[in-house]
């Protein structure tokens, strides 16, 4: 379910936070307005606790252990806003610690995670058991099933976004740059994998922990933590807005250019924005050249030929000597890095 | 008397007990899995604050102004689509790596053992022509008209995808490896992370030790009163269990925390110490950095 670093291009990574940052703003007010000092304290244990859950191996028929993302069950005890909020900083804490899940892709891996799942599950949670007693069956039942549909959701938004990659982003001789395949296979991928493995895993957890607290603690499912307070309603409704409009705006703005992003030639550029920009124009003769020799390399470089090499060489030329004043520098930090340290040593010692 | 006599196999000398050796490595248990996972986080943990206080070329870096100029590498490692340019950015992180005296081995290992290789898996297919037609490279198999070949485009392509994914997996290890943790999250204030999220992630990563003791030490009893075997069923119902009552103590815990954060000034807002101070060779690198994308920006759309 972690999407690594360089499977999405930039432009998604940027959509990713957009749609992120004023679910996190949102969520901080909400938790804040409940909890005020206790904010965070319970947010760094339910942080710590969420990113201990899931380290731990759940065994499964035919003697082998899974891992589950538990936002789930979070979301049972926590409410869904507190559960967004201790997910994302234990995915924070995996992204900058082990390297599990990127940085650029850390927005989209929180909206599949700590934004769907909880959401989802806590949904169909309150829809059907949300009035039972607190001891009733139905609450365990219905938060497996929620944390089982709230996984598979958020895989499915996994696959589309890996999917999409693909159709937006690939070479002029249609090679992808980035994740390598399209919608009809990384969707399939991600449900079934979900749907046979990681769903019942979540699906397991989520209903053994919530049957531990209605036999040992109930108090703690009675009250969902973090969400004893009135809605935050119009930061609420104001946030969807912005979801909904970028949801709606995003499709149409990738496909309005035509090409990829950063791409684009100079006849792009002035169909989108009804001007060429004079560097743009002045650099767009061998700029266009090299972008239809890097899409199809076989291209005989015909007419261009001297000018286009003449060109190459320079930079090549160039570059080398670039790399040759980067890596004399790289150097020069270092001595100079260690040479104050010494400094320092010394005159700690001497103090 | 009664003529006693001490059995056979009493006196037979028995080695230590050691686990099953043989060829078939025996498949350990889901807790003896759990509490591995539990140690060898605080195992590479260590590992990182070891790197981190040596005396090498990142080390001695503003944590602001590192976080900042690896995080602008990783935007240039994900924007680049040529894997001329990418193979350069992969060689700069294994100099850098080099400069700040971490361990090529084992920095090379903790950054191509899993994600890469999982990349390099997952693309593999992408690389032959009935997955993705596309001009033969090498011919593996032919049957009439019928090839199976490994296609240009579909090694241009694996190629550029997998040396992306390790030019930012080696970025961000690079980055962990040489600034202590304290400072790396402080250091994301740089680049306007709220103070709240960062005082939550530092308390954070001082209360997962607490709880990753408390868990590791349920599924050590556990483990120790285990004789017989024990099915699926109760196997979950315990890891079900202990989730449960790991909440039950880190939810005290955090009332603790509370009472003890009231009972020194708290109120509600959070104070940090003050950062190191950015200095003449910060700004220098901050420049490198710069100079070193644009290059390489630059080789990506123009040239190569």
């Amino acid at each position: 379910m972690h999407i690594p670093d360089g499977y999405l291009s930039p432009v998604t990574c940027v959509i990713g936070y957009a749609i992120m940052i004023p679910f996190w703003a949102t969520a901080v007010k909400r938790v804040k307005a409940a909890l005020n000092t206790k904010l965070i304290p319970l947010m760094v244990i339910g942080a710590a606790f969420s990113f201990v859950l899931m380290m731990f191996n759940v065994p499964i028929p035919g003697g082998t252990t899974a891992h589950a993302v538990g936002s789930g069950v979070l979301a049972v005890i926590l409410g869904p806003w507190a559960a967004c909020i201790c997910t994302s900083i234990a995915l924070a804490i995996q992204a900058l610690l082990f390297g599990d899940g990127g940085i650029t892709t850390f927005g989209f891996n929180c909206f599949n995670m700590a934004m769907v799942i909880p959401f989802v599950t806590i949904w169909i949670y309150n829809a059907f058991a949300g009035k039972s007693e607190v001891t009733s069956p139905k609450r365990w039942i219905w938060a497996a099933i929620g944390s089982y549909i709230g996984i598979n959701v958020a895989a499915a938004c996994n696959g589309t976004e890996l999917g999409l990659q693909p159709v937006f982003w690939h070479t002029a001789a249609g090679v992808p740059l980035y994740a390598p395949y399209p919608i009809t296979v990384s969707l399939p991928a991600m449900l079934i994998a979900h749907l046979l493995m990681a769903g019942p895993v979540e699906a397991i957890v989520a209903g053994l922990v919530t049957r531990y607290f209605q036999v040992t603690n109930p108090s703690i499912i009675a009250e969902q933590l973090a969400s004893r307070v009135a809605p935050v309603k119009a930061a609420f409704n104001k946030m969807w807005y912005v979801v909904i409009a970028l949801i709606v705006l995003v499709p149409l703005g990738l496909l309005a250019p035509g090409g990829a992003f950063g791409e684009g030639a100079a006849s792009d550029l002035k169909s989108a924005l009804g001007f060429v920009p004079a560097g743009f124009a002045a650099l767009s003769g061998h700029w266009h050249a090299l972008l239809d020799d890097y899409g199809v390399p076989n291209t005989p470089y015909a007419g261009t030929a001297p000018n286009l090499l003449g060109q190459s060489i320079g930079y090549y030329v160039a570059a080398v000597v670039g790399i040759a004043i980067i890596a004399g520098v790289t150097f020069l930090i270092t001595r100079l890095i260690a040479a104050r340290e010494a400094r320092e040593e010394a005159k700690k010692s001497a103090t | 008397m009664v003529d006693f006599q001490i059995p056979e196999w009493l006196l037979q000398s028995q080695g230590p007990l050691l686990p099953p050796t043989g060829t078939k490595k025996a498949r350990r248990s889901f807790a003896e899995k759990s509490i591995g996972a539990f140690s060898g986080f605080i195992m590479d943990d260590f590992y990182a604050e070891r790197t981190a206080v040596k005396n090498g070329l990142m080390q001695g870096l503003h944590p602001g102004i590192k976080v900042a100029t690896s995080l602008l590498l990783i935007v240039v490692a994900v924007s680049m689509h040529n894997w001329v340019s990418l193979l350069l950015i992969n060689l700069y992180v294994l100099l850098l790596a080099y400069m700040s005296k971490v361990p090529l081995g084992s920095f090379l290992k903790r950054v191509w053992v899993f994600i890469p290789i999982f990349t390099l898996i997952i693309v593999l297919p992408t690389l032959f022509n009935v997955v993705r037609p596309g001009d033969p490279l090498l011919v593996l198999l032919q049957y009439g008209n019928h090839q199976l070949t490994i296609t240009r485009q579909g090694v241009q392509g694996a190629v550029v995808f997998t040396l992306r994914v390790a030019a930012c997996v080696s970025i961000v290890v690079l980055l962990t490896l040489t600034t202590r943790w304290a400072y790396l999250l402080r250091g994301f204030s740089i680049v306007r992370v709220p103070t709240l999220f960062i005082n939550i992630l530092e308390m954070t990563y001082r209360y997962i030790y607490v709880l990753l003791k408390s868990a590791s030490d349920m599924f050590e009893s556990r483990l120790s009163r285990t004789v017989g075997r024990t099915n699926t069923k109760e196997q979950q119902k315990f890891v079900g269990n202990s989730m449960g009552a790991l909440w039950t103590i880190a939810f005290a815990l955090s009332d603790e925390v509370h009472a003890a954060m009231l009972s020194r000034g708290y109120d509600g807002t959070p104070r940090t110490l003050t950062n190191p101070r950015i200095r003449a060779l910060d700004w220098v690198w901050t420049v490198l950095i710069i100079l070193i994308s644009i290059i390489l920006i630059g080789g990506d759309r123009l040239v190569w």
